[in-house]
């Protein structure tokens, strides 16, 4: 559920749903404020005693009403909603808090995306797609919690198969594994290997 | 000769190494004399960090408080091989942060297909830098960890060292028990702490009751900085002291 451009003023669109005397909008903020994690649209219903078309109304009212003004917004994602400060306000915070940043390298990012987009895998699945080992890469992954063990794969040895977690979903800004763009494989076709075996006499003759 | 026959007789052998006594170690996973432990630990043939220092340390306290001791020269060694014990612990049970290899060992398959992973990658880092940006409620959303800032107004680290030396130099020495039990924890202390203060400024002595021992201001100021640090106790300096309270 997205706010759609242009949407009118929220007390035109949506008559306020009236919880026990509170606004449902109302309702739905004082709840994303106290969560924790990012809370899904029937635990919102669950927890306010609204429908879930109710909730979902709110929501799309608070998106709007928080992206006009004020440093907080509405974020979906890892399958919730959460409130949040809005990034232009992040130095301000980062100034503040001081986070001990903790950025993740190369071979570590390349562990992750294999792990994300041919889960459940095992180690020696994630090796053989690399071409070198990736022990660190996993140890380091289940450490930050973004992998976990999913299960275990029937075959020699019974190997350990991973898959990601919500954490990985929250810590990159993801709803859901659909959000992964689309790989385009760049393997060279067959006919492309005719075409360059028909080409590659003639320019290897003028060199 | 009558060089080495009194060396004998002092049990110290020729090469002049004094063992030390036998404090027998009974672990899961080691069974032996002192003497084993140290060189077994030093020729990496058994885990410190699955052997507790604890029983032996006291052990060896009893054996020097119960008279047991009766050479000077055995008791240091002792000392110095459990020194060695303790030090080897202390820097395995620091953590070890992993260094990223800048290259991972390569592996004999072919046709790896990492590449193909290229934009994923590419969408991953931004994602993360973008995520990097936006901050939750709980800190555990992280991504990095952070505290809430706290403050100590006009009170400065050399300010909080001087009142602890103060509070030290007033302090009874610790008795030394063998059989000591196992210490308060600091959870423990801080609720007695944070019973003592009050809304009214006192200074650490004046918090304290009358009788401490070391062991005991020790565990206050812990408490007292952890506090602080928590935001259930502001400090202050006035004139040359510092005072705590409730805030």
């Amino acid at each position: 559920m997205r706010t759609k451009c242009g949407l009118p003023e929220v007390d035109v669109t949506i008559d306020p749903v009236e919880f026990d005397g509170l606004n449902a909008v109302d309702v739905v903020q004082a709840l994303l404020f106290v969560a924790d994690s990012p809370a899904s649209l029937s635990a919102l219903a669950e927890g306010s005693g609204l429908t879930d078309g109710q909730i979902e109304q709110a929501l799309e009212v608070l998106e709007h009403h928080l992206k006009q003004s004020g440093p907080l917004q509405l974020v979906r994602l890892a399958g919730g909603f959460q409130l949040s400060t809005k990034a232009q306000f992040g130095p301000a915070i980062a100034h503040f808090l001081k986070p001990q940043r903790q950025r993740m390298g190369r071979s570590l990012m390349e562990v992750l995306a294999i792990v994300a987009y041919r889960q459940p895998i095992t180690a020696a699945e994630v090796d053989a797609v690399r071409g070198v080992q990736s022990d660190y890469g996993l140890r380091s992954l289940l450490e930050r919690r973004f992998i976990q063990e999913v299960g275990r794969k029937t075959a020699p040895g019974r190997p350990v198969l991973y898959g990601t977690t919500q954490q990985f979903l929250h810590q990159f800004n993801l709803n859901g594994l659909g959000d992964l763009p689309e790989l385009t494989t760049q393997r060279v076709s067959a006919e492309d290997v005719v075409n360059l075996s028909a080409i590659l006499p003639d320019k290897l003759g003028a060199l | 000769m009558t060089a080495r026959r009194e060396l004998a007789e002092r049990g110290i052998p020729a090469l002049g190494l004094i063992s030390p006594p036998p404090i027998h170690v009974q672990t899961p996973t080691f069974e032996g004399s002192l003497a084993t432990l140290f060189r077994c630990v030093r020729e990496r043939r058994v885990d410190l960090l699955d052997i507790p220092l604890f029983p032996i340390c006291e052990a060896y306290f009893a054996y020097l408080m119960h008279g047991v001791a009766q050479d000077l020269d055995e008791a240091a060694a002792a000392l110095a091989a459990l020194g060695y014990l303790l030090e080897r612990k202390a820097w395995s049970l620091l953590p070890v942060i992993e260094p990223e290899p800048e290259f991972e060992e390569p592996l004999e398959l072919p046709d790896p297909t990492a590449h193909e992973y290229r934009a994923a990658i590419e969408a991953l880092q931004f994602w993360q830098q973008q995520r990097s940006l936006l901050f939750f409620r709980s800190p555990d959303m992280g991504p990095d960890p952070y505290e809430l800032p706290y403050t100590l107004g006009n009170v400065t680290i050399a300010d909080l060292a001087l009142a602890f030396e103060r509070l030290v130099h007033k302090a009874i020495p610790d008795l030394v028990r063998p059989d000591a039990k196992p210490r308060k924890s600091l959870e423990e202390q801080m609720r007695k702490v944070l019973l003592a203060l009050s809304y009214q400024h006192r200074s650490l002595i004046e918090l304290m009751p009358e009788s401490f021992t070391r062991t005991d201001a020790v565990y206050w100021f812990l408490s007292l900085l952890e506090l602080i640090r928590l935001g259930q106790v502001a400090a202050r300096k006035d004139e040359d002291e510092v005072r705590f309270a409730r805030s």
